[in-house]
C-alpha cells in the first residue's frame, strides 16, 4: 500500500491530430495541494478530466490509494470538482446544491442538510442556503461550488481553473480560502491553472506542463530558483533574455564574465536568462554600461526597464525606496549577483 | 429561424427587466421620443386599430347597439363546437408535434456534429415556414390513393384507403399540421437544450448522479419549462392555422378561422357579420391565454440560461 | 458521459430514433416529388409538370402582383424600421425594451383575427390598392425584422461606432454613409429578406381581404392539375432551401469576419 493518494502513470490522449497528454506522469501525496501550470492548449485540463472519469484516456492509468480505477465511471470516482463556472445547479437551492453530493449518496435529508450548512459556515455562505445561484454573485457561486465538492468529504479534490472567471481581488480571496480550507480538511487536492502567480501562491508543489507533457514538477521555490528548463524558466515568473556568447563554459553579462549552466551546450551564441532581482542597478559609477528607460512603481518594490550598450533590454527589480533617483535617462552600471546562469538555445 | 427571434426577444427583455428599474416613459418629454412616432402611428394603424375595432364591433348589435349576444352565440351550436374543434386541433398537433420534436432536438444535440446541426436547422427553418397551400397539395400527392407514401405503406401491410382513411378530416389535419409543428419544436426548443450546460452534467457525474438521477434531478427539471412553453406555441400555431385546414376540409369540420373565413366571404346574411367580430375576438383570448404564459415562461427561464 | 464504455444504448437509441423520424419526414417529401415527376400515370417521370404553372394564363400577372406588394412591403419596412431602430440603439436605448415587446404582440394575434380586423377599421379607399397588403405585411413581418436590426446593432455596439465617428470628425451623412450603413448590412439583408420571404408565400391575409396574389391563384388554379400544383409546392420548398443554405454560407462567413476581429 502506497502512501501516494493519487497516481497517474502513462496518460496519453489524441484529439484529431493534436496530441493532447504525452505519457503523463504524476503523483500526488495525501493531502498535498499540486498545482498544474501552463497555457491553453498544454494538456492540463485534458489531463484534470481524465483523472475525474469526464473524458477518455487512449492509453495510460489513474491510481487511487491502492484501487484502480481508471475503467471506473465518473459518478463512482469519489472526487470533488470545482469547475471554471456556472456549475450550480440552476433548479436547487445553495444549500440543495452542497446537500447534492450526500444526496447522491443516499444520506437522509436531516443529515446532509446538517453538513451542508457545516460546509456553507465554512465558507462563510450559511446566510445565503436558500437562494438560488443566479441570485449570487461569481464569487460566491464559486464558494458554493466549492462546499458542494468538499462535502461529501471525497477523496481528491479536483479544481478546473476555479479563479479564471472571477474579478482580480475576489481572486486572490478566494484563492486564500481555498488553500486554507483544503488545508484544514487535509483533502487530496488537484489545481489546473494558468497563471502562475496563483499556482506558486498556494501549492505544496507545481507542475508545469506544456504540450502535453510535464516539463517540471516541483516546489513553487525550486521551479523559480532552479528551471530545469527555458521554458519553465520563462514561464514562471519574469525573466530577462539577453544574447551573448557561450566560450568554454562562460557566457559575457554586462561586460563580465559569468559561469554558464552548460552541460550540453556547445560554444556560440546562446540566451542568458536572468531574474530581475538578480540584477544590480549601480547609479553612480565611473563607466556606466546602461541608460534607464522606465520606472514602474509596483508597491513595496519597483521595476526599472535599462537598455544596454549593445542593445538589450534588461528589467531590474529592487526595492523602491532604493530606486528614488532612478529616472529616464539615468545612466547606470548593470551587474549580476548570479553565480551560475542558465541559458537556452538562441 | 422565426421562433428563435422570439426566444432571443424574450430573453433580453428577461435581461432589461432584471437588470435595472423601470424608466418613466412618458415622463421623459415627447420631443425625445419623435423618431418613435412612425414606428408606433404606423403599428396603431395597421395593427391597434383593426384589434380595437373588432374588440369594440363584438360587442354591437346591427343597429349600432350594445350587446353580448354576440359573444353568447360563441357558447352555442355550432360555435362551441367549433372552438373545441380547433382548440382540439392545436391541442393534439402541439401534443404530436412536440414529443418527436423534443426527441429529435435531443436526438441532435447529443450526436454533436456540427455540420448536421446546421443541415437540421435549415431544413427546420424551411418546413416550419411551410404551411397552407404547398403543404395540403404535397399531402394529398403523396397520401392520395396513387401516391407513393400510399403504395409504400401498401408494401408493408398497410393499407390506408381499404381502412377508411381520408386525409380530409381532422386526423388527416393533424397529420399535415405535423409537417410543420415538428420543425417548430425542434427551432423552438433547441436553444433550450444549448443552454443545457456541460458543466451541469460533468458536476452531476462528478457528485455521485448516474445519467438517469441527472435528467431527473437536474436535466428535467430544467428543461420542462422550456417544453411547456414550446407546446404553447405550437398550441397557438396549430389553433390559428388557415390556410391548410381551408385547403384541406371541404367544409366538413367545423372550426373557428374557417368560419370566420366564411363570414368574411359575405357569404351569409347581414347580422351575422358581427358574429365575426365576436369569433376573431374569441380567438385572439384563445391565443392570448396560450401566448402570454409562453412569453411569462420563455422571460424567466431565460435569466438562468445565461 | 457518466459511464465510459456504455454509452452505446443511450446513443443507438437516439440514432434508431433519428433514424425513423427522418424516414416519417421524407416520405411525404419523397411521395410528393416523386408524384410531381409523373407524366400521367407511375411509368414515365420527367420534369412536365413543373413547367405547367408558368404556362398558365394568369401566371404574369399574379406573380408580378405579388411581386408588387413583396417590393413595397420591403421599401416600407427599409423606411419604417432600419432609422427607427437606429435611433433606438444611439439616442434611445431605454426604449428598447418597450419597442421590443410591442413588436412581440403581432406574433400574438392569430393572423384570421388581424384579417377580420383589418377589413372592418381600415378605410374604403386603403383597402381598395392591393398595398394594404404590403402594410399589413409589414406588421406581421415586425417581430422578426426588429429583432433581426436590433441583434445586428447590438453586435457592433452602433452607439460606440458612431460617437467614434462623430469624434473623428465625421459628419452625420457621413456616419449614416460610411458608418452606420456598412456595418449593418447584413442586418438590412436579413431583414428585406425576411419580409420578401413572408410576403411571397402569405395565404391567409389576402384570402380574407379577397386580393389575387400568387398564393391565392395558386389555389385556386392548382385544383384542377395537382401534378402541377405539386411540382410547384415541392418547387418553392427545394427553392427555398437552396436560397436558405447559400444565405447561411454567406452569413457564416461575415460572423466569421466579426468573431476573428
Amino acid at each position: 500500500m502506497t502512501s501516494n493518494t493519487l497516481q497517474i502513470t502513462g496518460l496519453s490522449r489524441r484529439f484529431g491530430n493534436v496530441l493532447a497528454l504525452d505519457d503523463f506522469n504524476l503523483s500526488l501525496g495525501k493531502g498535498e495541494l499540486v498545482a498544474l501550470l501552463g497555457p491553453s492548449g498544454c494538456g492540463k485540463t485534458t489531463a484534470l478530466r481524465i483523472v475525474a472519469g469526464l473524458e477518455r484516456e487512449d492509453s495510460g492509468q489513474v491510481i487511487l490509494g491502492d484501487r484502480d480505477i481508471t475503467n471506473v465511471p465518473a459518478h463512482q470516482r469519489n472526487m470533488g470538482m470545482v469547475f471554471q463556472a456556472y456549475s450550480l445547479f440552476p433548479n436547487l437551492t445553495v444549500e440543495e446544491n452542497v446537500a447534492f453530493g450526500l444526496q447522491m449518496r443516499k444520506v437522509d435529508k436531516a443529515k446532509r442538510m446538517k453538513k451542508a450548512h457545516e460546509l456553507l459556515d465554512l465558507v462563510g455562505l450559511d446566510s445565503q442556503s436558500k437562494r438560488y445561484p443566479h441570485q449570487l454573485s461569481g464569487g460566491q457561486q464559486q464558494r458554493v461550488a466549492l462546499a458542494r465538492a468538499l462535502a461529501f468529504e471525497p477523496d481528491v479534490l479536483l479544481l478546473d481553473e476555479p479563479l479564471s472567471a472571477l474579478d482580480a481581488q475576489v481572486r486572490a480571496n478566494l484563492r486564500e480560502e481555498i488553500r486554507r480550507l483544503q488545508l484544514s480538511l487535509g483533502t487530496t487536492t488537484l489545481f489546473v491553472t494558468h497563471d502562475q502567480e496563483e499556482a506558486m501562491a498556494i501549492s505544496d508543489r507545481v507542475g508545469v506542463m506544456s504540450h502535453g507533457k510535464l516539463e517540471q514538477i516541483a516546489s513553487p521555490d525550486t521551479l523559480y530558483n532552479s528551471p530545469a528548463t527555458a521554458f519553465v524558466a520563462g514561464f514562471v515568473g519574469t525573466m530577462n533574455r539577453i544574447v551573448t556568447k557561450l566560450s568554454q563554459g562562460n557566457v559575457t553579462i554586462f561586460g563580465k564574465s559569468v559561469p554558464a549552466k552548460s552541460t550540453g551546450f556547445s560554444d556560440g551564441d546562446v540566451i542568458a536568462l536572468l531574474r530581475p532581482e538578480k540584477v544590480v542597478i549601480a547609479q553612480e559609477s565611473r563607466s556606466p554600461n546602461a541608460t534607464v528607460i522606465t520606472r514602474s512603481f509596483l508597491g513595496a518594490a519597483s521595476q526599472i526597464t535599462c537598455r544596454t550598450q549593445d542593445g538589450n533590454i534588461i528589467q531590474s527589480l529592487m526595492p523602491s525606496y532604493e530606486s528614488g533617483e532612478l529616472h529616464p535617462g539615468s545612466q547606470v552600471t548593470l551587474s549580476t549577483t548570479q553565480e551560475e546562469v542558465l541559458i537556452a538555445h538562441v | 429561424m422565426a421562433k428563435d427571434l422570439i426566444l432571443a426577444t424574450t430573453r433580453s427583455i428577461a435581461k432589461e427587466t432584471g437588470a435595472r428599474k423601470r424608466t418613466g416613459l412618458f415622463g421623459i418629454g415627447l420631443r425625445n421620443t419623435f423618431p418613435l412616432f412612425p414606428l408606433l402611428i404606423f403599428l396603431s394603424i395597421f395593427f391597434l386599430w383593426p384589434i380595437g375595432a373588432v374588440f369594440v364591433n363584438a360587442f354591437k348589435n346591427n343597429d349600432g347597439s350594445f350587446t353580448w349576444a354576440n359573444y353568447q352565440l360563441l357558447f352555442q351550436a355550432p360555435y362551441n363546437r367549433a372552438f373545441y374543434n380547433s382548440i382540439r386541433l392545436g391541442f393534439i398537433s402541439a401534443l404530436v408535434g412536440a414529443i418527436p420534436g423534443a426527441l429529435i432536438a435531443i436526438a441532435i444535440q447529443q450526436r454533436g456534429s456540427v455540420r448536421l446541426k446546421k443541415l437540421i436547422a435549415s431544413i427546420s427553418g424551411v418546413l416550419a415556414n411551410t404551411g397552407g397551400v404547398p403543404l395540403a397539395f404535397m399531402f394529398l400527392a403523396a397520401f392520395g390513393p396513387e401516391g407513393l407514401a400510399t403504395l409504400t405503406l401498401k408494401a408493408i401491410g398497410l393499407d390506408l384507403y381499404g381502412h377508411g382513411f381520408t386525409l380530409f378530416s381532422f386526423w388527416g389535419l393533424v397529420i399535415i399540421y405535423s409537417y410543420f409543428q415538428i420543425p417548430i419544436m425542434v427551432i423552438v426548443f433547441t436553444p433550450a437544450l444549448d443552454s443545457l450546460r456541460r458543466e451541469w452534467r460533468d458536476a452531476a457525474h462528478n457528485l455521485g448522479a448516474s445519467n438517469t438521477q441527472f435528467w431527473l434531478r437536474v436535466g428535467i427539471p430544467l428543461l420542462t419549462p422550456s417544453f411547456l412553453a414550446s407546446f404553447l406555441l405550437l398550441f397557438a400555431s396549430g389553433f390559428s392555422a388557415f390556410a391548410t385546414a381551408r385547403a384541406m376540409t371541404v367544409g366538413n369540420i367545423a372550426l373557428v378561422p374557417l368560419i370566420i373565413g366564411t363570414l368574411l366571404d359575405g357569404n351569409v346574411t347581414v347580422n351575422q357579420f358581427n358574429l365575426g367580430y365576436a369569433l376573431a375576438m374569441g380567438m385572439i383570448i384563445v391565443a392570448l391565454l396560450a401566448m402570454i404564459p409562453y412569453l411569462v415562461i420563455q422571460a424567466r427561464t431565460s435569466k438562468w440560461q445565461r | 458521459m457518466a459511464a465510459l464504455k456504455k454509452r452505446s444504448f443511450s446513443q443507438s437509441l437516439s440514432i434508431i430514433l433519428l433514424i425513423l423520424i427522418g424516414i416519417l419526414i421524407a416520405l411525404p417529401l419523397i411521395g410528393a416529388t416523386e408524384f410531381s415527376l409523373r407524366d400521367g400515370g407511375r411509368a414515365k417521370h420527367n420534369f412536365h409538370s413543373y413547367t405547367w404553372i408558368f404556362k398558365q394564363e394568369d401566371f404574369f400577372i399574379n406573380a408580378t402582383t405579388t411581386f408588387e406588394i413583396a417590393l413595397v412591403a420591403l421599401l416600407v419596412t427599409f423606411i419604417l424600421m432600419v432609422p427607427t431602430v437606429a435611433w433606438l440603439h444611439i439616442y434611445g436605448k431605454k426604449y428598447i425594451r418597450f419597442v421590443e415587446i410591442i413588436t412581440v404582440l403581432p406574433l400574438i394575434i392569430p393572423v384570421v383575427a388581424l384579417a377580420t380586423g383589418a377589413q372592418l377599421a381600415l378605410p374604403g379607399w386603403l383597402q381598395s390598392t392591393k398595398y394594404v397588403l404590403s402594410m399589413m405585411y409589414v406588421v406581421l413581418a415586425m417581430p422578426f425584422t426588429f429583432r433581426a436590426l436590433d441583434i445586428g446593432m447590438r453586435g457592433v455596439q452602433l452607439e460606440v461606432l458612431v460617437a467614434a465617428g462623430r469624434n473623428l470628425g465625421a459628419s452625420w451623412r457621413a456616419v449614416i454613409l460610411k458608418v452606420i450603413t456598412p456595418v449593418i448590412l447584413p442586418s438590412i439583408f436579413a431583414a428585406l429578406f425576411l419580409t420578401v420571404a413572408l410576403s411571397l408565400g402569405e395565404f391567409t391575409l389576402a384570402q380574407l381581404l379577397h386580393w389575387n396574389t400568387f398564393p391565392t391563384w395558386v389555389a385556386v388554379a392548382a385544383q384542377g392539375n395537382i401534378l402541377g400544383a405539386t411540382a410547384l409546392s415541392v418547387g418553392s420548398l427545394l427553392a427555398a432551401w437552396l436560397l436558405l443554405f447559400s444565405f447561411t454560407f454567406f452569413d457564416r462567413k461575415k460572423t466569421n469576419h466579426q468573431e476573428a476581429a
